[in-house]
């Protein structure tokens, strides 16, 4: 026994002998990080640093024991230290763990609207709510840096390319018709809902190798993951009406849509400048499904079904009394099908899908019976691995059959195209600074029965905390316009190189970005038809075709947001200037095409009344003025219309009515009532033009969103 | 053979002595950093304090691996050090690395545990607050489904009912919230609080006294 009280007493002076562990913490650099977590390893002797980094603390630990540092945002950082002297001055840097804010991301040619990105520099919400864009997708991104506006025409005009150079995308599926069946001379609205989607992609060129079939630009749409609203929804507009109902269970849920529109109540208080017969009328539904099957998998299923139709006047300066009867009657309709998983915690990932559309355009044009029909299956699918720092690879293919008929006067031409691609890109940090992104696409037609070899490649650098520069090159095919491959099948695929610098600076939520653009244009279509330029853009083709134009297009652009300045105010300005010239179509020269404007400027303001729960947004949009042909002119192309001006305004208001959430909107367009001219058309003699504007010079819309959801609502069970 | 009965006898009563003295310390540890959190001003809490109470739970986790409470707690503080960040990324670098230890507790915890759960809700509701417009939707949905896997393990938490009725008191009126729906929320909170008695000292029993102030203020 005393031999123990006595060896407790030796022990115990040992054991209670305390010494002081100090030190300081920095970042690499040397900056003190305070508040700091420092202690040793297994014991709860420790303590937080000080406004300077430094801390100090008493441990009765002895011998060696392990340190540890930790501090929010940084590398857990731990060492063996040695206590039995004082163990004091000790040194330790952190290391910054991987982040947004510190790693660059490639984004040359990029313009992207996400939730999920806390930089990104639109968010959906953005698309609903800009003024003009009259909740129209393509009409938001009209407002972007390096789009064109093109008042008479549907489709996205990136950088000198025309329309039909931007392919739109949900989730990874091309879609065969994004916007309602196209009228002369009238501008046809997006067939997609904003609010189904969480994500949307804008690309200004030097687009990822795991698209092709688009000149100038890709759209992708990214739809949503979840049901917003459980219950039933009710919308009402001075154009359609619908219905709407959400239903979700843990792994499953259910959105339907139903919608019947008729133009005729709007357009009975809008003056029109097109002359209708019968106005627009349109019904459709679409149904979604989302089933969660596995723990990461997700299974989408969306179908959509729309028919509209209408009856007008059309101007036609080659007729006597200007103007052809025209009826068309559109039946559309799209299902698609994805399934996206991942595997080992992330490191393997798969996206698939599959899509099935169908599109029949029955058109009397001055008592001729004209039919298109279109039809396009598709199957895809992507396999990609995340390596080690960050890096990944992926591998995919595509494989589309492609059917498309025209019938005019009794006489059928028919196409069929089975396009298949295959493409790797691999993305690699060499440092968090430092990325590159490398790609490769093949692409075969049958119809061209052709093969083509695409690299794509861009590099990223961080150049500051907050900016950094990119660059991006690249190849991109398109098979020519399929109303030149019924008369010729021995056409090559059209060309475009892209060459992209970018530079971006966002902080504090104000974002500053350029671009500079030079873009080739090569083996484009041109047409030999031994008579006069013929303006119409109707016509159909029936000259000699070959592969032989090029062209151009280079400029800038830059776009300049500011969320911060004004507390819930938020503006952003855009301004692209672009210079092309093409030697393609019927062109006996080389020059501007006429959808090409030279500047391009928008002013967005947006402001939210938080007394009155009202978002109001202003817009402005100048577009310089566009070549147009006038036969009078022997220099080809040589006259170009004046500037247009547009300014709108919307408001939507959020109020609460016997418990459901009603969202008011109304908005008015071109409120300065400006008499637009977006081209020319002249009479087959020369003698005569005919002015082509808008559909209506000042238009305005009113309607609202009923939610009649449970969720918004306390129920009596709760209580 | 008899003192090497009584050595072992002694060896054993060391040991155990030390295991005791190991868990005192650790309940004390937790009950003083337990005590300092609740000390703190509820509205306006000092940053550098909770920053250095959010450290002291993580050491407390640190040493005692097998215990869910301080990660826990660690957990919590880092959801307020979310609340009282002033910018947003500085917001989301507390709220992930509370999601973080939130995580560690449940896999420690070995089993559904409701006080886990709803601090995940809590977290959920946080991050939403930092930027509503863009969060609504994603953090609305996880908000509710923490609740509602707690409310399965344990439909007597009243911190469960707590965090509803703030989540309607904190909604603007036309969105459906506000005081008045969020008043029987609270009155069926305060029922659930006069009811509820922690495990032990250290387990978590917060929530009363914000759930006392606002029913105070829907009664003004």
């Amino acid at each position: 026994m005393k031999l123990f009280y006595y060896l407790l007493l030796l022990i115990s002076p040992l054991a209670y002998s305390q010494n002081t562990v100090s030190g300081k913490i920095t970042d690499k650099k040397g900056n003190a990080l305070p508040g700091a977590n420092v202690f040793l390893k297994g014991t709860y002797d420790g303590t937080t640093t000080d406004a300077n980094g430094l801390f100090s603390f008493q441990t009765t630990e002895k011998d060696t024991a392990t340190l540890a540092a930790t501090y929010v945002g940084y590398e857990a950082f731990e060492t063996k230290i040695g206590v039995r002297e004082n163990a004091t001055d000790l040194s330790v840097k952190l290391e910054e763990l991987a982040n947004e804010l510190n790693t660059v991301v490639i984004t040359a040619g990029a313009f992207e609207a996400s939730d999920e990105k806390r930089m990104a520099m639109l968010k959906p919400l953005d698309i609903v709510t800009t003024a003009g864009a009259a909740a129209d997708i393509t009409g938001a991104m009209q407002f972007l840096p390096g789009a064109q506006r093109v008042g008479e025409q549907e489709g996205l005009f990136v950088r000198g390319g025309s329309g039909q150079e931007t392919k739109v995308v949900i989730d990874g599926m091309i879609v065969q018709n994004p916007f309602f069946s196209s009228l002369p001379d009238v501008q046809s609205r997006g067939r997609f809902n904003p609010f189904m989607f969480k994500g949307t992609s804008f690309s200004t060129g030097g687009y990822s190798a795991q698209y092709g079939q688009a000149l100038s630009s890709v759209l992708l749409l990214n739809t949503t993951d979840k049901v917003s609203n459980n219950g039933l929804g009710i919308s009402l507009n001075l154009a359609n009406a619908g219905l709407n109902y959400d239903y979700a269970t843990k792994n499953q849920s259910i959105s339907a849509v139903a919608y019947y529109g008729n133009l005729k109540p709007l357009f009975s208080l809008v003056k029109q400048n097109v002359d209708w017969l019968q106005e627009p009328e349109f019904k459709g539904s679409s149904l979604t499904y989302r089933l969660k099957p596995t723990k990461n998998g997700v299974l989408k299923v969306y179908g959509m079904y729309s028919d509209s139709q209408l009856s007008m006047n059309s101007r036609d300066p080659a007729s006597e009394s200007g103007k052809t009867k025209l009826d068309l009657e559109n039946k559309n309709s799209f299902v698609t099908s994805t399934y996206n998983d991942s595997w080992k915690e992330g490191r393997w990932s798969l996206n698939s899908g599959f899509s099935y559309s169908r599109n029949n355009d029955n058109t009397t044009l001055d008592a001729f019976n004209f039919d298109r029909f279109d039809e396009r299956t598709q199957a895809r699918i992507v396999l990609s691995r995340l390596l080690s720092g960050n890096n990944t690879i992926l591998f995919g293919a595509e494989a589309h059959a492609i059917r498309l008929k025209n019938g005019f006067d009794g006489q059928s031409y028919d196409l069929k195209d089975r396009y298949t691609a295959a493409f790797v890109e691999s993305e690699i940090y060499i440092t968090r600074e430092l990325a590159g992104r490398i790609g490769l696409r093949t692409e075969y037609s049958s119809l061209l029965k052709d093969y083509n070899l695409a690299p794509r490649l861009s590099f990223a650098y961080k150049t500051g905390k907050y900016s950094q520069v990119s660059l991006a090159a690249g190849q991109f095919y398109q098979n020519p316009d399929y109303k030149y491959l019924y008369t010729n099948k021995n056409l090559d695929y059209e060309r475009a190189d892209h060459l992209i610098l970018n530079y971006q600076i966002c902080k504090n939520q104000r974002t500053f970005r350029f671009e500079a653009f030079y873009k080739n244009y090569a083996q484009l279509v041109r047409e030999f038809t031994g008579q006069k330029f013929d303006a119409d853009p109707y016509r159909f083709p029936w000259g000699e075709t070959n592969n032989a134009g090029k062209g151009y297009a280079r400029g800038f652009d830059f776009f300049w947001r500011d969320q911060k300045t004004i507390k819930n105010f938020d503006y952003w300005v855009t301004y692209s200037f672009v210079d092309s010239k093409r030697l393609f179509q019927q062109f006996e020269e080389s020059t501007t095409p006429t959808f090409i404007s030279n500047h391009n400027i928008s002013l967005i303001t947006k402001k939210w009344f938080e007394k009155i729960t009202t978002n109001v947004s202003m817009t402005y949009a100048f577009t310089s003025g566009r070549p147009y042909y006038n036969p009078n002119n022997e220099h080809f192309l040589g006259d170009k219309t004046a500037p247009v001006h547009n300014v709108n305004i919307q408001a939507s208001k959020l109020q609460n009515v016997f418990g459901n959430l009603v969202i008011f909107y109304a908005s008015v367009d071109n409120i300065l009532n400006t008499k637009n001219v977006f081209t020319y058309r002249y009479t087959p003699d020369g003698k005569t033009r005919y002015a082509v504007g808008p559909q209506s010079y000042r238009n305005f819309f009113v309607g609202m969103q009923i939610m009649l959801s449970k969720k918004a609502k306390v129920s009596k069970d709760d209580i | 053979m008899m003192k090497r009965t009584i050595f072992t006898a002694l060896a054993l009563a060391f040991s155990a002595c030390m295991v005791l003295a190991q868990n005192e310390k650790y309940t004390q540890a937790m009950t003083a950093s337990i005590q300092a959190l609740n000390g703190l001003d509820k509205a306006k809490p000092d940053a550098k304090a909770l920053q250095d109470i959010a450290n002291q739970f993580e050491r407390i986790a640190a040493a005692e691996p097998k215990e869910w409470l301080p990660k826990y707690y660690a957990g919590y503080s880092n959801v307020i050090l979310g609340f009282v960040g002033t910018s947003l990324e500085e917001k989301d670098k507390y709220l992930e690395k509370a999601a973080a230890l939130l995580k560690d507790a449940e896999t420690i915890a070995g089993k559904p545990n409701d006080e886990i759960s709803v601090m995940q809700a809590f977290q959920s509701q946080i991050h939403l607050a930092a930027d509503p417009q863009n969060r609504w939707e994603a953090d609305g949905a996880k908000f509710a489904e923490h609740l509602a896997s707690a409310k399965k393990i344990n439909a007597e938490n009243p911190r469960i009912y707590y965090l509803e009725a703030s989540s309607v008191f904190f909604t603007p009126e036309e969105f459906g919230g506000g005081k008045k729906p969020a008043k029987p929320l609270l009155e069926k909170a305060t029922q659930k609080f006069a009811a509820f008695k922690p495990e032990t000292n250290i387990h978590p029993d917060w929530g009363k006294a914000e759930t006392e102030w606002m029913l105070a203020q829907t009664n003004q």
